[in-house]
């Protein structure tokens, strides 16, 4: 385990060593970029201040994360059974990404307010269609020999798609969760910037509002521990559900 | 007695098989053998029920002179790579038949079980495919196909996979199996030797369209089909494909 991550801790390591170096060496100001240490300094220092936001961005990450899979899981499978479905609808869900998150993310405020569910309708829009197009395009690379088999055994589509497409799909369904959970996280700050009562988002809109640099970057700091921890949970979520070595490699 | 008459398979176009017409005995294993793309894993494909989309295939298939459809229990369909499911145990994937056909998984362990021994697969029950070499995985392959009951068995190329020395002893592993549980084989194969050593009769497809050009019995008894035997053989086989493919 250490061995696998010790090239990445180097070089994070040094990256950091050079950005304090740089800022001390420089004297740059700390209003315009702080040295890690005092972003360090300042997250504990407001800790009980950036941890619940912290935590509320958390939950409706999760909550839209959570929502936005199950949703992509059952249209997959209902497009996966009505082609004609997928034709007209694919092209939709592509031009519902092109819409900018700078634009919707204020309207959904305006329609629907400072509460929940904006943000979860927001991270649900960011976050369902690379898990949709993750499962659809696992869906099309059972590989041929397994449905041969058992359609020769006389399963039916059904049979076949809950016996030998869904589990060819894990690995892709796995690497649609993971991408789809960096979003999630960052389509909520997003949502929570563009009006919220508590979150990372709306900490720091207020951070740079008081040209509080290093709070900024504290806020940032965090909000990459809480994808880590969607991250982590995925992994756990993967390690409790793999089946035999050569699936759990792929995975 | 599993009989196809008048099969032509169609692809957009042009036909790939033409009015093919062959009988395949209770018992013993027939090859058939042809050029790449003449149509014989076509004909396997059709027989199971499992003919790609945009081939259109017209022609019957008789057991015992009764017309059936495929997909049908009588047939087991064995494809070219193992198709063990990688996320099953060896066990899971044996009894993938049985439980399609509905019986249940207790059942179908039960029945499975006492198996493992025979083909060589003792102790591999919780094992996952990865986790075998590659002639183990075919005899675990093998397994899944004969465990079905089925009275005919369609073979694509089993071995084609492994290397020469598996390939060999799966060879004899075969004949051996099938002594134990007698079944009508057929057996799609492009390799001579292969074909040779294990039929009982070899059927020669030509392409263009497909169809069978001959139809030859394999006298010369196991024992003592060695490579000096069989030579003239596979000559006279060597003769029918290249008469074909001649440019």
């Amino acid at each position: 385990m250490l061995a696998r991550i010790l090239p990445t801790l180097i070089i994070a390591a040094l990256l950091l060593a050079a950005w304090e170096g740089y800022c001390h060496l420089m004297g740059v100001s700390p209003m315009v970029l702080p040295p890690p240490s005092g972003v360090i300094r300042a997250l504990v220092a407001h800790r009980d201040a950036i941890i619940p936001h912290g935590v509320a961005t958390l939950t409706v990450a999760s909550i839209g994360f959570a929502l936005s899979v199950s949703f992509a899981c059952l249209t997959s499978v209902a497009l996966y059974f009505t082609p004609w479905a997928q034709r007209g609808l694919m092209p939709l869900f592509v031009v519902s990404q092109t819409v900018p998150l700078i634009a919707l993310a204020p309207l959904m405020i305006l329609w629907f307010g400072f509460g929940l569910l904006p943000k979860v309708l927001l991270v649900i829009l960011v976050t369902f269609f690379p898990m949709l197009l993750s499962l659809l395009s696992a869906y099309r690379q059972t590989p041929g020999a397994f449905v041969d088999l058992l359609a020769s055994m006389g399963a039916g589509r059904w049979a076949i798609f809950w016996r030998a497409t869904v589990p060819s799909a894990r690995a892709a369904f796995l690497a649609g969760l993971r991408i789809s959970a960096t979003y999630a996280i960052v389509a909520t700050i997003f949502a929570e910037y563009a009006g919220a009562r508590r979150g990372l988002g709306i900490y720091i809109l207020s951070a740079k509002n008081n040209f509080r640099a290093d709070l900024v970057l504290a806020a940032v700091v965090i909000s990459a521990l809480l994808t880590l921890t969607l991250l982590g949970a995925i992994r756990l979520f993967d390690r409790l559900t793999a089946k035999g070595p050569e699936v759990r490699r792929d995975a | 007695m599993l009989e196809i008459r008048g099969l032509t398979i169609a692809a957009p176009g042009r036909d790939l098989v033409r009015d093919l017409s062959l009988c395949l005995p209770g018992t013993g294993i027939t090859a058939l053998i042809g050029a790449s793309g003449c149509g014989k894993t076509s004909v396997l494909k059709w027989l199971s029920g499992i003919l790609p989309a945009g081939l259109v295939a017209r022609g019957q298939i008789m057991l015992d002179g009764q017309a059936i459809t495929p997909p049908h229990p009588a047939l087991s369909y064995q494809p070219q790579s193992d198709a063990l499911f990688p996320w099953l145990t060896i066990m899971e994937n044996a009894i993938l038949g049985l439980e399609m056909s509905g019986l249940s998984r207790r059942a179908a362990r039960a029945k499975v079980a006492p198996l493992f021994a025979p083909f060589g697969l003792s102790g591999c029950e919780a094992l996952f495919p990865a986790q075998l070499s590659g002639g183990m995985r075919q005899r675990a392959a093998f397994l899944r196909t004969i465990v079905q009951d089925s009275r005919f068995v369609l073979l694509d190329e089993p071995f084609s996979a492994l290397d020469a020395v598996t390939h060999m002893r799966m060879q004899d592993w075969l004949l051996a199996r099938l002594a134990d549980r007698p079944r009508g084989v057929l057996l799609v194969t492009h390799d001579l030797h292969e074909a040779t050593c294990l039929a009982d009769r070899i059927l020669v497809m030509a392409g263009g369209p497909g169809r069978i050009i001959a139809d030859i019995p394999v006298t010369t008894p196991r024992p003592a089909r060695s490579e000096a035997a069989l030579a003239d053989l596979r000559e006279t086989l060597k003769f029918h494909l290249l008469k074909d493919t001649s440019p």
